[in-house]
């Protein structure tokens, strides 16, 4: 019977797709653990940088630096979006890219000069798919992006910034907050705003901090704000490779459900086609002898 | 036997057939089993293969006035015969007339705005029916030489079918669909649109359904008026009916009879003539009914195995000429939603468009509900309905396709794991889906919204900006129930307001 046959075909497929998808659920699992480790080692340094630059900037001090100073105009700008090289990740790279392209589009309202540049092959090639123009795209970030890279990166970003051919800088990535919560942000990175992520913190401890500068604060500022530029810009890599793992760890593990309940639903279609055919048969052919006798 | 004129007003052939015949035919029933019966005759004057029968007596105050056909010569001067109406209160023994030719029904002009038995007595209560001639209900197919090769689409204002089905002016549609899926809607609001836009005659039979329907739709007929003008539809049709209540042998012949009256309509005056069967499924149950009590052994799935014979020898007859058209549409239930059961698949084989309607699509509330995949006609190609429309209609059918073929991942992995033409191609097959949707004229009390006559150049054009994505912006629902595509413009403007 045609009916039994088509459900069959199905239901392998269903059962392949199970397959990878059980499967990626488990190493997005494995991966998940070592990035988390990364990440959350990387945390402590870029806080406590992070803090000591803001204590810095809010502390009654005479001193500049070009990082911290916002141009008067915002023409040349640069978009920097973190999704994925693999798909199978659930709605992670929907909703980086749905950041990314509010940006564009207030870029283009502001007329503002946007050049936007992209990390993970699935960003790449849902921006090309929408006729953005992309100045500059990265594959070679995985699960545990390495610093030298993120380095590199950072420095031409700075040094754009301090010609003055640069005016501003966004990124598009998904903050990790916690096992159970990730959020697709966009956010600024120049000119430094505030650097501090937890401002409240750092309102209870900011006066009761007083540095001592040796040699100058200027110095300081000079080796310090790129580097707490850098620290940033490297845990926003992190963030977004160890949301990149959850999300694909949750995603997965729903799809194997999803999978499962279509495997039973289908399997229980199978029988009852296939019962349906035998009971059939059978009438048939007792209907047929009867018929003869 | 064409001209042959009954005196009696009720038709009764019987008596007719005593009144010219020098000798009468008279058999004695032997054997009653359900709704077949044996008679016997004296072994030389053994009534014909379709004969008409009549038994008309009278027992215990008990009138019993019955008509069977013969169906079998089983020897010893017996003919077995089906009974085209009840056999309550016979008896073995009762006299049984050979009318001397088959059952024949009324033809003529005289027929049109009256409701008829299989036997062409009118059951509308308005007496009797002038006519000059009677035709018998078996007759042969239009011979080959005669046949009609126009090919020409008709169009119906209904979008999904003049853009994916595209019906033929003199050919053959078939509606299939499972219990309850609206095939009978589909089928009066055809009658509504094209009966009443359309000048020739028009003829229904209506087929072992429920007798509320018939007299629904008779009712309606009587209210909705042909075009402008102040006449109503019920003038220019007949319609036949052997409903659900009647025994199986009535079923068989209700449709030739219908048909033979359409034949008329054809042969004679030359116009176009629109024949509606609902529903045709009932037919070939029927035969299985008559078959089984026949004592024929079974094929497949129960049906008679005579199945393919039987509905040919209707199908064949219902088709265009020189001298006329017939264009017919037909509705088929699928029993347990399977098109594959025999009589269905024996159907499917006779008609030039076949809409299928697909309970999926009726669960989400989209009427009509039918396929847009399933679904296919003979008229769609380049050559019939135009480069434009034949591309216009690939391109809806592959993106509905490929969004089918979407949609057990979709299931398992979420729409986001599509890739960008995938969501998109997800994104137009959702709008097109529901733009497949259409108010009907007919279902205008029910749902409050009034029917839309969409023409085809305006189907067409929507269908290829939708394609285009030009109205990827509208929000799905305003695809909803909508004629052209500039009323989903307003239907969305609509939803926005209401929602400020």
């Amino acid at each position: 019977m045609a009916k039994a046959r088509a459900i069959i075909k199905r239901l392998k497929a269903v059962k392949n797709i199970r397959k990878i998808t059980r499967t990626m659920e488990l190493i997005a699992t494995a991966r998940f653990k070592k990035a988390m480790d990364r990440a959350s080692e990387a945390t402590a340094y870029t806080e406590k940088i992070s803090e000591i630059v803001s204590d810095l900037s809010q502390a009654d001090l005479e001193f500049s630096h070009p990082l911290l100073e916002a141009p008067k105009s915002e023409e040349n700008c640069i978009l920097l979006v973190l999704s994925s090289n693999r798909g199978l990740c659930g709605g992670y790279n929907a909703s980086v890219l749905r950041n990314a392209q509010i940006r564009i589009k207030d870029a283009r309202k502001q007329d503002q000069n946007l050049s936007v540049e992209v990390a993970g092959k699935r960003g790449i090639s849902f921006l090309k798919f929408q006729g953005v123009e992309l100045d500059q795209v990265y594959e070679n970030f995985d699960d545990s992006p390495q610093f030298d890279e993120v380095e590199a990166i950072a420095d031409r970003l700075i040094d754009l910034y301090i010609q003055k051919k640069l005016d501003r800088v966004d990124i598009a990535y998904t903050r990790f907050k916690s096992v159970s919560r990730q959020e697709a942000v966009l956010e600024t990175l120049l000119p430094i705003g505030d650097l501090s992520e937890n401002s409240e913190d750092a309102d209870e401890n900011k006066a009761a901090i007083d540095y001592e500068f040796l040699p100058t604060a200027q110095e300081i500022l000079e080796e310090l704000v790129p580097a707490a530029f850098k620290a940033k810009l490297f845990k926003c890599f992190l963030d977004a490779a160890v949301s990149e793992q959850i999300s694909r760890m949750v995603a997965m593990k729903g799809a194997t459900e999803n999978a499962d309940e279509m495997i039973t639903d289908l399997s229980q279609k199978y029988n009852r086609a296939r019962q349906t055919q035998i009971t059939s048969e059978l009438s048939e052919i007792i209907g047929g002898t009867a018929a003869l006798e | 036997m064409n001209g042959y004129d009954s005196p009696r007003e009720s038709g009764n052939i019987a008596m007719a057939a005593a009144d010219t015949s020098t000798e009468k035919n008279i058999g004695r029933v032997t054997q009653i089993i359900g709704s077949t019966f044996d008679v016997e005759f004296p072994e030389d004057k053994l009534p014909e293969i379709y004969n008409a029968v009549i038994i008309d007596t009278k027992i215990n105050d008990f009138q019993i006035k019955l008509t069977g056909e013969v169906q079998q010569h089983i020897g010893g001067g017996r003919v077995r015969c089906v009974a085209l109406g009840s056999t309550d209160g016979m008896v073995r023994g009762m006299d049984a007339l050979d009318t001397g030719q088959s059952v024949s029904v009324p033809v003529g002009k005289g027929t049109l705005g009256r409701v008829f038995n299989l036997l062409g007595e009118p059951i509308d209560g308005r007496g009797e029916v002038p006519h000059e001639e009677r035709w018998p209900i078996h007759r042969d197919p239009p011979k080959m030489k005669d046949l009609s090769s126009k090919t020409e689409v008709f169009e119906t204002g209904i979008k999904v079918i003049d853009l994916l089905t595209p019906f033929v002016r003199g050919g053959k549609a078939g509606l299939f669909g499972g219990a309850g899926l609206g095939k009978t809607v589909i089928l009066t609001e055809l009658i509504a649109r094209i009966a009443s836009a359309h000048g020739g005659y028009s003829v229904f039979a209506g087929v072992g359904e429920r007798t509320r329907e018939g007299n629904d739709l008779w009712l309606e007929m009587q209210e909705t008026k042909i075009g402008q003008t102040d006449r109503s539809v019920i003038e220019q049709t007949c319609m036949v009916f052997g409903q659900m209540n009647e025994p199986p042998g009535a079923r068989l012949r209700v449709a030739l009879s219908a048909l033979t009256m359409a034949e008329w309509f054809r042969d004679t005056t030359g116009t176009d003539t629109l024949l509606f069967v609902d529903n045709i499924f009932r037919f070939s149950q029927a035969g299985s009914e008559v078959s089984a009590l026949l004592g024929r052994m079974p094929s497949a799935v129960g049906y008679q195995p005579t199945l393919a014979n039987e509905l040919g020898e209707l199908q064949e007859r219902i088709t265009s000429t020189t001298k006329g058209a017939i264009t017919s549409v037909q509705a088929v239930y699928v029993p347990a939603d399977d098109p594959t059961d025999p009589a269905p698949a024996t159907a499917f084989a006779h008609l030039d468009a076949f809409i299928y309607l697909e309970r999926k699509i009726a669960e989400k509330g989209l009427y009509p509900a039918i396929d847009p995949l399933a679904s296919s006609s003979r008229l769609l190609d380049p050559q019939f309905v135009g480069e434009r429309h034949f591309a216009c209609a690939r391109r809806v059918q592959q993106i509905l396709q490929r969004y089918r073929e979407l949609q057990d991942i979709i299931a398992i992995l979420g729409v986001d794991e599509l890739s960008e033409e995938d969501k998109q191609v997800v994104h137009r097959a959702r709008r097109i889906e529901r733009f497949l949707s259409q108010p009907f004229l007919v279902a205008e009390v029910f749902t409050g919204k009034a029917g839309k006559i969409t023409p085809l150049d305006e189907t067409i054009e929507s269908f290829e900006e939708i394609c285009d994505g030009k109205w990827d912006h509208l929000p799905e629902a305003a695809f909803m129930y909508v004629g052209g595509v500039k009323e989903a413009e307003e239907q969305a403007q609509k939803m926005a307001e209401e929602e400020e």
